[in-house]
């Protein structure tokens, strides 16, 4: 009893301590950068910093994910402080250059995250616990060191230009570390909450094959380049409409993978019913329902998206609604995803139908992210390959 | 969008055409209906010129698609027509649902029996000493600090049922979304151009397709300032004003009446310093009878103006008409002398030349012209950008109709580190631009490349001139220096007129072809002496200095080569004349998109009622508990049953740290 006890306000302490040090680190960016931003942007700052407070505090190791990405990303600046240019100082400090620079981190987010899809698959395999943990360790440093990245990235893209500065979520690269940060931690969540990392593998894969698209970017494209921003992204509203789509694309790659291992169980089920990966994966109303939660949680983040940027839309080119391509594909999205919830809530299917309408579900996402650019032009053509 | 819940089974029978409405199925193919619909829009180009359809698809396939109005899917009659059902197939479905629904949002089934009770998803038993009284306290307050609302029936045989309820809001969350939709279409079909498609289909509307001075557009092409709902846009040159708009119709447009005057005092535009524009901004004034004084505004992207229910963005910018000074440098006149024209952009000139009449019309004037740098400028320079300084887009039309499509640039740029004039020009618009690369002097001009044209176009002079500096030797004979000065004549104008590929020509049809390769290494070097020859007057002319042994420096000789190269393709550069852009005064337009659109909030109540009802449709669980109290002799058995809306992986494990917390 007494034990619990001291839990409990240890992690009473632990909670307000977070909370302080949130509301700290806002007050301070507010008085720091406070010349720089807008009245909605300073609300922005606010509710950010309450919602974080609150998402510390819902899931505990996001608070420790947080407080590592502060010291680094601070470290960093300090770093680019001390040798005031940013080229200079991508050259002479050590730490920067191979560590915490955005392109360095960026590049460990890369490494890792191709680290850890193998060992979740190898873990799976030879169910080892230790290499479990191994890749659930690797894939939140990963995590840790994209997010170290975007934020460095942010201050960096000041030291470019002054004109030039701002939040790292403009640029088809830029959101595909932003996509695979969020797409990373929603999955940890998740492997957390239901305790099984067995479809991390699977969930790795479509990140790993996001870093490989990022790393043909760089070099081929050199897409990593920061680039002053056009007239029409020059809004707050950017800073709440990309990351509230990102979280819907996220859900809705995790639901697709999550998908792919049901397939896979029931194929097994039916044909291998000896197979050991039997036990390795886990039950099929398990996946189900976490197909479910990440959907929902996916559909929900990308209905605010698209509301957000219908208003953003309403504000810079005159219509709430254009039928531009990436608004039309967002629409497909949303219907299809709409479509889903519906069966599934209304007919209650469940297993292989719902499974593969995941998995295809993935695709139409995919192109509404990548293949509109890609293909199609039309007012959303910002980052186009 | 119906719930096939166990509610609906016991509900009235409806007439099988309203259950086909408020059918799953059918809602189902709607929204995949809609889908196809949308990509199909975004696939095919959407509103563009039939001519490129027809291009495209031909002519059968064209006029498939065009009646099957794929060309403008998001209006075409079968999409509104697949929408309408979409809206009365939801709205079936939440009329039908929502009796059910509230009842179920306020029913506590407090008189279920026991044994119902104990087939519910999850129950449990167990026995209490405490007397009836203190268990149903402590169960009312354990619900209570569970936030279940509580209802206690009392039965006939002094048993107790305590029935809890919470998370009532999810079945609020159905309506949310179901009726935030049809307030969504209300909204959009509130802006959608419905009225304007009637109108048109009654006869009173036209749209006009002509490009014609606003007092001559149709009468029927006018909409009154009245009109409800509207999206367009009008170019306003700086210092002037406008108080219509234009909206695209079908393959015209409309013009729109409005309520106020916009003035534009200035339009700037600013750029980074790779070379991308930073920002667009229109310094406006509106003015409107009901205001004392006009507003005054600078707007830009990403912050318009608000008016009333009016909203005038920053659209688009281009040229409002600058004024162009320039000079006209014949081509093929045996002496520089330029004539000179003032006119401005959109406007068109007349030119009498000795080689024929032409029209001329400047099309555009550009201030900056930002181009990325090659690799080797890059590293050089740092930049990524350079700016190409300001040009002019011009047509040159003879009197057969024939045009040449020009793009002059008013200051050199250097190429490979030398600077040049370049002038692009092409016969269609379908073609890219071929650029004559005229060298600029030591003084970055173009004088001597003038002067050196017309001296070539000189016959007479260039022949004084030869024979200067190559006098007849002592033991040639008068005839054979005359052949080689009439060759040199021959091969200046044929190379004027028809360049290095005139030449070779020449020899390959006018030579056996054995001796070709002789002859051709002995004219070109012929022509190379005669035009070094001329070039060299030119220098003298301008007391160039030479070096000790006579030599013309190393810039001089690489201007002599790329003069030449210049002059050998003048005979595809059209009709021989050169525009130089000698000063101008640049006058800018600003388009401005200007909407009306009073469904808009309707649209964002809508979106804002989405939003609420999805988080407590996924969010808010609806539970239900119940609580069987009854007593016994020693104490109270007690039976709790539990039911989730939602069945989840931790319903039961909640379930069973309840029971734990009543039996505490």
């Amino acid at each position: 009893m007494e034990n619990t006890n001291t839990q409990a306000i240890w992690q009473k302490s632990k909670n307000g301590l977070w909370a302080l040090i949130v509301l700290l680190g806002a007050f301070i960016g507010w008085q720091v950068y406070a010349d720089n931003m807008d009245g909605y942007e300073i609300a922005i700052l606010f509710g950010v910093a309450l919602g974080t407070i609150w998402l510390g505090w819902f899931w505990k190791s996001f608070q420790t994910l947080a407080y590592f990405v502060a010291t680094f990303s601070l470290l960093a600046i300090w770093i680019y402080q001390l040798n005031g240019n940013l080229y200079a100082a991508n050259e002479n400090a050590f730490f920067l250059k191979y560590l915490v620079s955005s392109q360095a981190a960026i590049m460990w987010m890369g490494v890792l995250v191709i680290f850890a899809t193998f060992t979740y698959f190898f873990g799976l395999f030879k169910q080892s616990e230790f290499v479990y943990k191994t890749s659930t360790f690797l894939a939140w440093t990963a995590a840790m060191f994209g997010f170290i990245g975007m934020m460095v990235r942010w201050y960096e893209s000041y030291l470019v230009n002054v004109d030039y500065g701002h939040i790292p979520v403009s640029s088809l690269y830029e959101v595909f570390i932003l996509f695979i940060v969020m797409t990373i931690l929603m999955y940890l969540y998740y492997e957390q909450k239901f305790k099984t990392r067995a479809m991390g593998g699977f969930v790795m894969l479509v990140m790993t094959a996001s870093v490989l698209f990022v790393m043909w970017y760089i070099f081929d494209r050199q897409a990593h380049e920061i680039q002053p921003l056009i007239p029409a992204l020059q809004s707050w509203w950017m800073k709440i409409h990309v990351p509230a789509n990102f979280v819907g694309y996220g859900g809705f790659s995790i639901a697709a993978m999550v998908g792919v291992a049901t397939l896979i169980r029931l194929s097994l089920e039916k044909r291998r019913p000896q197979s050991r990966l039997l036990n390795a994966l886990p039950s099929v109303n398990l996946m189900d329902d976490i197909m479910y939660r990440a959907i929902a949680i996916g559909f929900a983040f990308f209905t605010i998206a698209t509301v957000l940027g219908a208003m953003w839309a309403a504000e810079a080119w005159g219509g709430y609604w254009s039928w531009d391509p990436k608004e039309t594909w967002a629409l497909i999205v949303w219907l299809n995803y709409a479509a889903w919830l519906h069966v599934r809530m209304t007919k209650g299917w469940r297993g292989a139908p719902m499974a593969w309408w995941a998995f295809i579900g993935l695709f139409v996402t995919s192109f509404a992210f990548l293949g509109v650019n890609m293909f199609l032009s039309g007012l959303h053509s910002y980052g186009e390959l | 969008m119906s719930k096939t819940t166990r509610t609906t089974q016991t509900a009235r029978k409806s007439p099988v055409w309203l259950e086909f409405l408020g059918s799953m199925n059918l809602a189902i193919t709607l929204l995949v209906m809609l889908s196809i619909a949308s990509v199909v829009g975004t696939v095919l180009q959407q509103n563009q010129a039939f001519q490129n359809y027809i291009l495209k698809f031909g002519p059968f396939w064209h006029q498939v698609y065009n009646s099957l109005g794929l060309y403008d899917v998001y209006s075409a009659g079968w999409f509104m027509l697949v929408l309408l059902f979409l809206l009365i197939s939801t709205g079936v479905c939440v009329t039908r649902h929502t009796p059910i629904f509230i009842k179920d949002m306020r029913q506590f089934s407090e008189t279920l029996s026991l044994n119902a009770l104990k087939h519910q998803p999850n129950h449990a038993s167990f026995s209490s000493t405490d007397n009836l009284h203190t268990s149903q306290q402590r169960a009312l307050t354990t619900l209570k600090h569970k936030g279940f609302r509580t209802r206690v029936h009392q039965r006939e045989d002094g048993s107790v049922t305590i029935a809890g309820l919470k998370g009532h809001w999810n079945r609020l969350g159905y309506f949310f979304t179901h009726i935030s939709i049809i307030v969504i279409c209300i909204g959009a079909l509130m802006d959608s151009n419905l009225y304007l498609k009637l109108n048109e289909w009654r006869g009173d509307l036209v749209p006009e397709t002509r490009s014609v001075p606003l007092n001559q557009v149709d009468k029927r092409a006018w909409l009154s300032s009245d009109n409800f709902s509207y999206r367009g846009t009008v170019n306003i040159t700086e210092g002037q004003n406008a108080d219509v708009l234009f909206l695209p119709y079908d393959e015209g447009y409309l013009v729109q009446q409005l309520p106020f005057r916009i003035e534009v005092k200035e339009f700037r535009l600013h750029y980074y310093d790779n070379g991308m524009p930073k920002s667009y901004e229109s310094d406006i004034l509106l003015f409107a009878d009901e205001l004392a004084e006009p507003i005054a505004k600078t707007i830009e992207v990403n912050h318009p103006l608000y008016y009333k229910n009016y909203a005038i963005y920053q659209s688009s910018f281009g040229d409002g008409g600058s004024l162009l000074n320039l000079k006209v440098h014949p081509l093929m006149a045996p002496i520089a002398n330029s004539s000179v024209i003032e006119s401005a952009v959109n406007r068109t000139e007349s030119l009498n030349t000795p080689a024929g009449k032409f029209r001329v019309e400047f099309s555009d004037f550009k201030l900056h012209n930002i181009v990325p740098n090659s690799d080797e400028e890059r590293e050089k320079t740092g930049h990524k950008m350079h700016n190409n300084g300001p040009s002019i887009l011009f047509k040159v039309r003879n009197e057969q109709g024939q045009a040449w499509e020009y793009e002059n640039y008013m200051i050199a740029n250097q190429q490979e580190g030398r600077w040049f004039f370049m002038s692009g020009v092409r016969n269609s618009m379908a073609e890219p631009f071929r650029y004559l690369f005229i060298p600029a002097d030591a003084n970055r001009s173009k004088t001597r490349f003038f002067e050196f044209l017309a001296l070539v176009n000189n016959a007479p002079l260039a022949e004084r001139i030869i024979r200067n500096a190559y006098p007849r030797p002592d033991g040639m004979e008068e005839k054979a220096y005359e052949t080689h000065i009439v060759l040199f004549k021959q091969l200046i104008t044929l190379f004027r007129q028809a360049g290095f590929d005139g030449i070779s020509q020449f020899i390959q049809t006018n030579v056996p072809e054995q001796e070709q390769a002789t002859v051709a290494e002995f004219y070109f070097s012929q022509l190379a002496n005669a035009m070094q020859t001329l070039y060299l007057h030119i220098l003298e002319q301008e007391n160039a200095i030479l070096d000790n042994e006579g030599n013309i420096s190393a810039e001089n000789q690489i201007w002599f080569e790329d003069a030449l190269t210049s002059i050998a393709s003048l005979h595809r550069y059209g009709p021989p004349m050169f525009f130089e852009l000698e000063t101008f005064k640049q006058i800018q337009s600003t388009g401005l998109q200007i909407t009306k659109s009073p469904g808009k909030d309707v649209v964002y109540f809508g979106s804002a009622l989405l939003i609420m009802g999805v988080f407590f449709m996924f969010y808010v669980r609806q539970r239900r508990v119940w609580i069987h109290l009854n007593t016994t002799g020693t104490g109270t058995d007690i039976t709790v049953a539990a039911k989730d809306n939602k069945k989840l992986p931790e319903t039961e494990a909640e379930f069973n740290q309840f029971v734990a917390k009543l039996k505490a």
